[in-house]
């Protein structure tokens, strides 16, 4: 291609349709972590829906490999990140969410294995616990750990989710900040009981939206001004 | 009234760069030769001018120890640009008619 060519307006406008075609179609997507995460999570199902229809156990958790999955994703990436030419505007917007989706799906995990012990602080900090007693007296009382849904903290981990794609996709630092203020809060709800789980929500709504809002609305009412002005 | 077409923009592979780089958010050198079939001696002064003309950004860094060169159209590109498009349908348009 001539640098010297003068071009024609319609010879112009066919360059840059051309060009642009030509960038559309270079970003092609392997497929290879879709095929690794769909394959390590319908197994991880699956046999632990064979375990306990045919009363049989493997000997480990088989969830265990969905985390191990972690390992061969980190190495993909790193090669597909060192093979890329061309980095597109949606490649950044879909790194955003799958990022968060790990992010809360970790979040979850934590959850789940860390509210039984929590409630279980909560309800001794209350000085109580749950016992399972057998009326047949056959075996001796134990201590039931039980798993006490708090669906604040549930909350609080889907307030950062929007507010962390937006933070990486617009670049928007208060949001990135309000999205890790949220995960941090969504950590300590394990540990509060339901009305302070209550104050981690307000702050949350706070740091992920409130204080953006006011930075950006101050930015907009100073272009306002300033085209006023000009 | 006609407006006047950027002499930076009206050069057929500077355009091409521009057209490439306004549809990506960066794209490395060897990537635009490839789509420009220019040679690396042209592409590197065409994107030079861009550069001097504040439309791209040249980011020059190492990967896995060979130089690497990143280029990513800028504010002022986009706006050189949209302006340009406006300009050619203006041209267009009275050709037509």
């Amino acid at each position: 291609m001539s640098d010297e060519k003068q071009l024609s307006s319609e010879e112009s406008l066919q360059l840059i349709t051309s060009m642009i075609n030509k960038a559309k179609n270079s970003f092609y997507d392997s497929g290879i972590s879709l095929l690794l995460w769909g394959s390590a999570v319908s197994i991880a199902a699956f046999v632990t829906y064979l375990q306990v229809q045919y009363q049989f156990s493997i000997g480990f958790d088989i969830w265990w490999l969905v985390l191990a999955a972690i390992i061969p994703q980190v190495i993909i990436s790193v090669r597909e990140a060192k093979i890329r030419k061309v980095i597109s505007y949606d490649h950044t917007a879909m790194n955003a969410v799958w990022i968060t989706y790990a992010i809360t799906i970790f979040g979850l995990v934590a959850y789940q294995n860390m509210i039984p012990s929590a409630t279980d602080a909560i309800l001794k900090n209350e000085g109580w616990v749950l016992i399972k007693h057998y009326t047949s007296g056959t075996k001796p009382d134990e201590q039931i750990r039980p798993f006490t849904l708090s669906v604040t903290s549930i909350y609080i981990l889907i307030y950062a989710f929007p507010t962390l794609i937006t933070g990486i996709i617009k670049r928007f630092t208060a949001m990135i900040i309000g999205a890790v203020i949220a995960y941090g809060l969504f950590i300590a709800s394990f540990y509060t009981s339901f009305k302070y789980d209550m104050v981690l929500a307000g702050i949350t709504a706070l740091v992920c939206w409130f204080i953006p809002g006011i930075i950006l609305r101050t930015k907009y009412l100073k272009l306002k001004q300033k085209e006023r002005n000009v | 009234m006609f407006k006047e077409l950027d002499p930076i923009l009206h050069s057929q592979l500077r355009l091409a760069v521009m057209s490439l780089l306004i549809s990506v958010k960066e794209a490395e050198f060897t990537f635009i030769k490839e789509k420009t079939n220019a040679t690396a001696g042209n592409l590197s002064v065409q994107i030079q001018k861009l550069k001097e003309a504040g439309y791209v950004e040249v980011v020059k860094e190492f990967k896995d120890n060979y130089p690497n060169t990143t280029c990513k159209i800028t504010e002022v590109g986009i706006n050189a640009f949209e302006e340009y498009v406006k300009a050619l349908q203006q041209y267009l348009n009275v050709n037509h008619k």
